[in-house]
């Protein structure tokens, strides 16, 4: 690891605390291969924690990141580079970024070849970078996915999007063989990933309606009109809380 | 520099009226439309004015061109020696005439008084319009507050009762700094004929840049590299010597088959000769293929011919008057970060590695400008601003360069479509987009019109904005505009 490097002395680089239990070291091992399910938020979250702590981010090859949702994750936008499109020189792309950021996400252009794959990841073992691969590496130490997931504060035709809910599943070789998986809510009404308070009721959908319907204590069935976003709000519920305040 | 009390100096300005359509007829005067077509291809104006600008360099070395078509001098040494301010006029009208276009010539003091001088010509038969020393005030007094080329103030100071310069001068300067900011300060300063900036001098066509040819053709990087690092001592020797510094360094490697391969560097004064060679040499590394992945040594293929020049130019010359970091504000870019990102950009060119800024703008595409890393970039659009009729947060995570185009319908099959009131035909149930076969929405909100920018046609924008969600939990931004649907943007 470079005596410059922006957190030196540190084997692993942390990560938000909400995916803190999903990853056996609690954070990035360097030197790693974690692949994602797509390049969504997921991968863009993961990176956010050590971001947040002074790492440098690259991105390669996801001419979509949305920059905007990366910031609300935690990402510092000051701290990122985008190579939206590495053509096909990926390789040396990746490997020259692996020497400069401490973390690379990186969708690849194309399948690599096995030997192409343990070329990189002896790059980052050895400047002691993480790569973050959205999408397949058969070599990948952690490997996270969306089990499922479900919008909360939409319905038909009226509110909008407000958070999602969003279980997360880890797997990985070695000493995190266990599955790990967690409920988060990725993203959060403002954009944050939080772990998900409650994640035995999954119906009562979005986080603002858990935080209202704590006011009025003992009136819980009402709340599922919440929504209070759009005109069903208006409706005859809307009076009968009135009424009770 | 410019003091409010000194007085600026003398200027000759020549100006080609009209210049793009270039004409043959050695007459003066309104400019007819018969001329020769002006050639084609990139900066025809510019490069034929290059003619221009050597006949007036033959007169004084020291020329700023102001633009394609209108250049200065400075000219009080050159009318002491050509006999006088007007003949000096007659003889550059009379020299470029020669060479068969036509100019006007203005001098008076200060560049704005001697540009508008010349844009405006002398009595028919004279050479120029020569407006006295001191004189500058008196003729500037009777023009139109137009003149002064600020669409803002030639707008608003007639509908305040301001109509020429003479009484836009008339005002109090600290009057002009309240109402109109650095800017009115600018054009009072020109109203009374004061310059707002010193003449800075075209500097004489000097080759500053430094070569080495290579024979035979060398086939490793090492010695192109090595006399990389002399050749960038030469160059900032000289640029020196000039006082001079350069934004960029244009650094041109040809190779023995004949192919040639031109890269700028950002520069910015700031480069060592080693760390100019060392651009060198990942420019050198870019351009050889077949390298191995992680970049140590090169590969089977990197023999493409051998090398057999090496040039180094230096671009856009400032003066060099040192330069500081910022103390606070940009996120500091350590080395080995900006080794790594201008390794890339050896690779694949400048503005391939950006850098997110965030801007405002009510769509999110428009709300991340990404700039070439090493460059300065201020979005136009602030991001700190309401942005009424934004999308709300949270911010969708991938957002296509390109919207997808989609095929969006009802239960029956029919295409969703929305009214000029903002009404939805049916609820939407299917959507496929960009081939993806159909999926069922399970829950929707919208339509949500936005209309942008009508007043300007080439970027105005009408459209409707939904949320979707499809059954298999993934969400989406779609927009209708023009009768079509687009997916802008995936949640997740």
């Amino acid at each position: 690891m470079p005596e410059d490097a922006v957190l030196p002395g540190q084997d692993i680089l942390p990560v938000l605390p909400a995916l803190q239990g999903l990853l056996p070291a609690a954070g990035l091992q360097r030197g790693q291969v974690v692949t994602t399910d797509g390049g969504g938020l997921l991968c863009l979250a993961l990176a956010a924690g050590a971001s947040v702590a002074g790492a440098w981010c690259a991105a390669v090859g996801l001419p979509s990141l949305g920059v905007r949702a990366a910031v609300d994750a935690g990402l510092d936008h000051d701290r990122l580079l985008l190579i939206a499109d590495p053509g096909g020189t990926w390789p040396q792309v990746v490997a020259a970024l692996l020497d400069g950021c401490d973390i690379v996400l990186l969708r690849p252009p194309d399948r690599p070849s096995a030997q192409l794959r343990r070329k990189l990841e002896a790059t980052a073992r050895r400047h002691g970078s993480v790569l973050l691969v959205a999408g397949e590496w058969a070599g990948a130490q952690t490997r996270l996915l969306v089990a499922s997931r479900e919008w909360a504060g939409i319905g038909a035709g009226h509110g909008r999007l407000r958070a999602c809910r969003v279980q997360v599943v880890a797997e990985g070789r070695g000493a995190g063989t266990r599955p790990r998986a967690a409920w988060l809510w990725l993203p959060g009404p403002d954009g944050s990933v939080a772990p998900v308070a409650d994640p035995v009721s999954p119906d009562q959908a979005s986080p603002r309606l858990a935080l209202a319907s704590s006011a009025p204590a003992g009136s819980a069935p009402a709340g599922s009109a919440p929504a209070g976003t759009g005109p069903a709000g208006t409706g005859p519920a809307g009076t009968g809380l009135v009424s009770t305040g | 520099m410019t003091g409010a009390t000194r007085a600026p100096r003398r200027v000759l300005v020549l100006c080609c009226p009209d210049w793009p359509a270039i004409p043959a007829a050695p007459v003066l005067g309104p400019v007819p439309a018969l001329g020769p077509e002006p050639e084609q291809g990139p900066g025809p104006d510019a490069r034929a004015f290059e003619q221009v600008v050597a006949t007036v360099e033959e007169f004084c070395p020291k020329v700023e061109v102001l633009r394609p078509g209108t250049c200065a001098i400075g000219v009080r040494g050159p009318a002491r020696y050509f006999g006088g301010e007007s003949e000096l006029a007659r003889k550059i009208a009379a020299a470029v005439r020669k060479i068969g276009f036509s100019g006007q010539v203005g001098v008076a003091d200060g560049l704005f008084a001697a540009e508008l001088a010349a844009r405006l010509g002398g009595p028919p038969g004279s050479a120029g319009l020569i407006v006295p020393q001191g004189g500058a005030p008196a003729f500037l007094a009777g023009q139109p507050v137009a003149e002064l080329g600020i669409p803002e103030l030639g707008y608003l100071l007639p509908r305040l009762g301001i109509t020429t310069l003479g009484e836009f001068a008339a005002l109090p300067a600290v009057e002009a700094a309240n109402r109109f900011g650095t800017q009115g300060v600018l054009a009072h300063r020109l109203a009374s004929g004061l310059d707002p900036r010193p003449l800075a001098p075209r500097p004489p066509s000097v080759d500053l840049s430094a070569a080495r040819e290579f024979d035979p053709p060398v086939e490793q990087s090492e010695p192109v590299v090595f006399a990389a690092k002399s050749l960038a001592d030469q160059m900032h020797a000289r640029l020196a010597a000039g006082g001079l510094a350069c934004v960029r360094v244009q650094v041109q490697v040809h190779s023995a088959d004949g192919r040639q391969m031109t890269r700028f560097w950002r520069h910015d004064g700031l480069l060592s000769g080693l760390a100019v060679a060392e651009r060198v040499r990942w420019q050198l590394d870019g351009w050889r293929p077949g390298r191995s992945a992680d970049g140590e040594g090169p590969g089977p293929g990197a023999a493409a011919g051998g090398i057999t020049l090496l040039r180094l130019i230096p671009d856009q010359l400032v003066r060099a008057v040192g330069r500081q970091l910022g103390l606070w504000g940009d996120a500091v870019v350590s080395d080995r970060v900006a080794r790594a990102a201008v390794r890339v950009q050896a690779m694949l060119g400048h503005g391939a590695v950006t850098r997110p800024v965030l801007a405002g703008g009510r769509s999110p595409a428009e709300q991340v400008l990404l700039v070439p890393f090493g460059d300065a970039g201020v979005p136009e659009r602030p991001a700190d601003r309401p942005w009424p009729g934004s999308i709300p947060a949270p911010a969708p995570a991938a957002i296509y360069p390109v919207p997808l185009p989609a095929r969006v319908t009802d239960d029956s099959g029919e295409a969703v479509s929305v009214t000029g009131r903002a009404q939805v035909s049916a609820p939407p149930a299917w959507i496929s987009a960009a081939g993806v076969p159909a999926r069922a929405i399970t829950s929707w909100a919208g339509p949500w019109p936005l209309t942008e920018r009508w007043w300007d046609p080439a970027r105005a924008r009408r459209q409707a904005r939904f949320q979707l969600v499809t059954d298999d939990g993934s969400a989406w931004l779609a927009v209708v505009q023009d009768g079509r649907w687009l997916v802008e943007a995936s949640y997740d």
